[in-house]
């Protein structure tokens, strides 16, 4: 005789990707939307995860929406690989999703960072998720969500201006840190994640296609390939990436790729590749594609950065 | 005497039609009420090319939600009004959607507050509370900005080594010569002033109602100006306008009102000051 | 290729060993004595987690070493992999199978005040006795009643609306899958209000009461009085798929507040009401939610309780997730403003002079 528990579907603790269906079903409607309007502030309804919010469950979920077994999955955290966050990411994406894991940029289909773009230009085809913990670029101007919303569609964005005269009228250079505010496809204002300025111009005019998530605010939004991205800067002060002319990496002897500065007790620091999967593949003498900014320092997109004014008042 | 109506005053008292010119602002009927309270009923208000209108009452006359109305801040609950500026000739402003209107009000219209707080941002600079208005406007070229704010905070007769100083810092009256700037920034049609005097000390008041004849003088601007000081009304005012309980009591030649007033509240106040 | 444990991956299952080495063993009896006796813990978990399983809440208590964020963290996390496979009947208080229900805005009230289980008249004393071994032998039992009480009462709301002291509200059409959902719809402000009160019924417990209590005090504008306060169980009520035939699928613990304050919509005579229902019984948590879903409504509210500052500041897995996310490096973000400062101070001062004072709007535009 049948019994019931022949007839009912066998116990599935976790459905593939962690998410239900419907979750995923509606992440993918919200990210179709984030890349058909770039730059706008997707909100989405952001479920929990098992890592603590605020630990990069906006990207988790982008790219648990995203994962496929055919998928080669790169996390990194700082610009590492093996950090302890990255690592805990790694490792739970692949367990919801059987998804093999590289180090290797070129090799990543699906890759997910925290703070960092890598070294090697990222090609069509490739996806990079960055883990957003405040969405909202127009915060030091209003913290109101509500009224951030409005401003974004009046394009009412002479107050974040204002903050860029002030620091060149203070300081004589602009002083923002990481998440440098850029405009996307000449209409939006993005905070690009906390990114360092140095990763803020690989997003202009990108073979790859960038989504940014932030599962605490409930937001999501994306940098389409071949988009134009421009940090906000005057025409005649011109945006600046961070200066570590001459910081020589211990390791690899390399220059001109974003360092790790590591404090010395006799006062001094030395310098590691913040990109350790580039490290890597310089330490074993593998090859390695092309980078963004060549030995030099040059960047890659002719006449994109411009040397340093210092402006009169 | 309190029975006279708006209509009527303002057949009573034309304004002095200038040459061949038809109003720079035209408002027409005029209502806003915030919950029970009628704050402004029925009033009309037409200011030519170049004129200074004064409207005068005790606080609670509406004639600041007037002023809020005319700088497109608030909507009335009816009424129409229209400038007679090129690119929004004969349309209804308050009939704009809310980003047209805010374009219009940006590009045609400078306002003054009493407050400072409310015009102006007190911890960042005074020339970037100017500066901010070209930005607005899509200036991106820092050299050209600071260019404007020195020239609009040298109108305003602004000491300009301290054009970097934050409101903050700043005394009443050069608090006000800030907003003055930054009202004038974009040399609108039409300068909207709040009590923009009231506050501060007399011999002060004094320097920067100077400043606000030499300009009007200079630029031949169009001034709305609100005042319960009927002194300021009579140093600056070409017209005035006097309200209480939310309408018009009467209207005209500010030396006509001031010196010879028809209604009863107008006399009293008029008494009051003498 | 699959990148064996690196270091931050052996770091992390050490961690957790560590962990766990603090916690003990974890058994199934461990686990039901949890369920069996702290369910009022339970119940903030589960009102928080938003999840109804008295026996996952449990398990969570157990694995988390009772730490109720990551408790509650565990409770989320598992509802996401959780399709929703049907709608349950709303509930009306009036259909509550009601333990406890008082009101303090009058002395005795239709159907009267059913003081139930309570600690808020006893002596709040340590029994140390019981650290003695002096064991209670059975589970205590009140005695029972001359008359026993009903199992349902009227509203106290239904009578002031009887009286033309409240407005009185036709119940809302809309049916349970068309109730707009905090869980799977974008929240925009203004909220809903279906939005609002599901945000509270799922808010941290010590966040509500922070926020009530500092409206309560005087930062709000409304003297709120408890016009009802309800523990009871609730019937889970679904309709067969098939069929259509309405059947109860068990029974949870709800509770609800109401408070009330004089002054009706728009300025007219009258009173109105806040309100706020959970999961579990949780009443410190709706009273002052209750307080909060009023003061939402003022015209102006102070800035700490407008909706958008409630609903955002007392959710509480993405409150204490920001919190603990600055232990995670950020030596990026830190190495580039290092950068810029290091570009001011060599801009303003010589090799050895430090600038001392930082001049004024010192300002990034986003941390």
């Amino acid at each position: 005789m049948t019994t019931l528990s022949d007839l009912a579907q066998p116990r599935q603790d976790y459905s593939y990707g962690f998410m239900d269906a419907y979750a995923k079903r509606e992440l993918r409607r919200r990210i179709l939307k984030a890349i058909a309007i770039p730059g706008y502030q997707v909100p989405y309804a952001s479920r929990e995860l098992p890592i603590a919010r605020g630990w990069g469950t906006g990207g988790l979920q982008v790219t648990l929406s995203l994962v496929g077994p055919e998928s080669v999955v790169k996390v990194i955290d700082q610009g590492a690989d093996d950090s302890v966050n990255a690592a805990n990411l790694r490792r739970f994406i692949t367990r919801m999703s059987g998804a093999e894991t590289t180090t290797d940029t070129l090799k990543a289909t699906i890759l997910q960072s925290r703070h960092r773009i890598p070294e090697e230009v990222m090609q069509e085809g490739q996806a990079l998720v960055l883990q957003v913990p405040d969405p909202e670029p127009l915060r030091g101007v209003t913290a109101d969500m509500s009224k951030a919303h409005q401003l974004h569609a009046d394009s009412d964005y002479g107050q974040m201006w204002l903050l860029l005269y002030e620091q060149l009228v203070r300081y004589r250079q602009y002083i923002q840190g990481a998440s440098y505010p850029s405009l996307v496809n000449g209409l939006y204002i993005i905070s690009p994640s906390p990114i360092p300025r140095w990763d803020t111009p690989k997003l202009h005019q990108a073979a790859h296609l960038t989504l940014l998530s932030a599962g605490r605010e409930k937001r999501l939004y994306a940098v389409p390939p071949y988009t134009d991205v421009y940090p906000l800067e005057f025409s005649d002060v011109p945006f600046q990436v961070e200066d570590q002319q001459g910081w020589v990496c211990k390791t690899t002897g390399v220059q001109n790729k974003f360092m790790n500065e590591l404090p010395q007790e006799d006062g001094t620091s030395q310098y590691e590749l913040s990109d350790s999967g580039y490290a890597e593949k310089l330490v074993k003498n593998e090859a390695v594609g092309a980078t963004y900014y060549d030995d030099q320092g040059d960047f890659y997109y002719d006449g994109y950065l411009k040397p340093p004014v210092q402006p009169s008042l | 005497m309190m029975a006279i109506s708006n209509h009527q005053s303002n057949h009573r008292f034309d304004a002095p039609r200038l040459v061949n010119a038809s109003p720079l602002v035209q408002a027409v009927g005029l209502s806003k009420r915030y919950g029970a309270i009628e704050a402004v009923t029925g009033v009309n208000v037409e200011a030519y090319p170049g004129e200074v209108l004064g409207i005068v009452g005790e606080s609670g006359s509406g004639k600041s939600t007037v002023l809020r109305l005319l700088n497109l801040e608030e909507m009335p609950d009816s009424g129409t009004y229209t400038l007679d500026i090129p690119s929004v000739l004969g349309e209804d402003l308050y009939q704009l959607d809310r980003f047209a209107r805010r374009e219009v009000q940006i590009l045609n219209i400078g306002v003054v507050y009493q407050n400072p707080h409310l015009g102006l941002r007190m911890r960042f600079t005074s020339s970037g509370n100017v500066a901010e208005r070209l930005l607005i406007t899509g200036e991106r070229t820092f050299a050209t900005l600071r260019q404007a704010a020195r020239d609009s905070l040298a109108i305003s007769e602004f000491p300009l080594n301290r054009m970097d100083d934050p409101p903050r810092v700043l005394s009443g009256g050069m608090q006000q010569r800030v907003q003055l700037a930054k009202a004038l920034a974009l040399k609108p049609a039409l300068l909207l002033l709040d009590e923009p005097t009231t506050g501060l000390d007399v011999s002060v008041q004094a320097l920067v109602l100077d400043t606000l004849k030499r300009l009007q003088r200079e630029r031949r601007m169009t001034i709305i100006l609100v005042s319960h000081d009927l002194g300021v009304i009579r140093t600056l005012a070409d017209r005035v306008m006097v309200m209480r309980h939310g309408r018009v009591v009467e209207q005209g030649l500010t030396d006509q009102i001031l010196e010879d007033p028809q209604d009863a509240y107008t006399q009293q106040l008029v008494h009051a000051k003498l | 290729m699959y990148v064996a444990a690196r270091g931050g991956e052996d770091a992390i299952q050490h961690a957790e060993l560590f962990y766990q080495a603090m916690l003990g063993k974890l058994t199934p009896e461990a686990v039901k004595l949890i369920q069996q006796q702290l369910p009022f813990l339970l119940d903030k978990v589960m009102g928080e987690g938003s999840l109804y399983a008295p026996d996952l809440a449990a398990l969570a208590l157990a694995q988390t070493g009772g730490d109720l964020y990551e408790a509650v963290l565990l409770l989320r996390a598992y509802r996401s992999t959780q399709p929703r496979i049907a709608y349950a009947e709303p509930v009306s208080a009036n259909e509550v199978l009601t333990v406890r229900r008082i009101s303090a805005a009058f002395k005795d009230i239709p159907g009267g005040q059913v003081l139930g289980p309570t600690l808020d008249y006893s002596h709040r004393l340590l029994r140390l006795d019981i650290l003695d071994g002096i064991a209670e032998d059975e589970v205590p039992v009140a005695p029972e009643a001359e008359n026993p009480a009903p199992p349902t009462y009227p509203a106290v709301a239904d009578w002031q609306r009887s009286q033309g002291l409240l407005p009185t509200i036709e119940p809302d059409p809309i049916e349970p899958v068309s109730i707009p959902d905090v869980t799977t719809d974008a929240v925009l402000f203004p909220a809903p209000r279906a939005h609002r009160l599901q945000a509270l019924a799922r808010a941290d417990t010590g966040g509500v009461l922070a926020l009530g209590y500092a409206s309560m005090r005087g930062y709000g504008l409304i003297h709120p009085t408890v016009n009802e306060l309800r523990l009871g169980y609730a019937e889970v009520e679904l309709k067969h798929p098939v069929t259509g035939a309405a059947f109860s699928a068990g029974r949870v613990r709800v509770s609800q507040a109401e408070v009330i304050t004089s002054g009706g919509e728009n300025g007219k005579a009258g009173y109105q009401l806040g309100f706020a229902a959970t999961m579990g019984w949780n009443e410190v948590k709706l009273i002052a939610a209750s307080t909060l879903d009023m003061e939402m409504n003022s015209q102006e509210p102070h800035p700490a309780h407008s909706e958008e500052f409630v609903m955002y500041h007392t959710e509480p897995v993405e409150a204490s997730g920001f919190c603990i996310h600055f232990k995670l490096p950020h030596y990026v973000t830190f190495a580039s403003s290092m950068d810029s400062v290091r570009k001011v101070i060599a801009t303003f001062y010589s090799k050895d002079e430090k600038p001392n004072q930082q001049p004024e709007t010192a300002t990034e535009v986003q941390p």
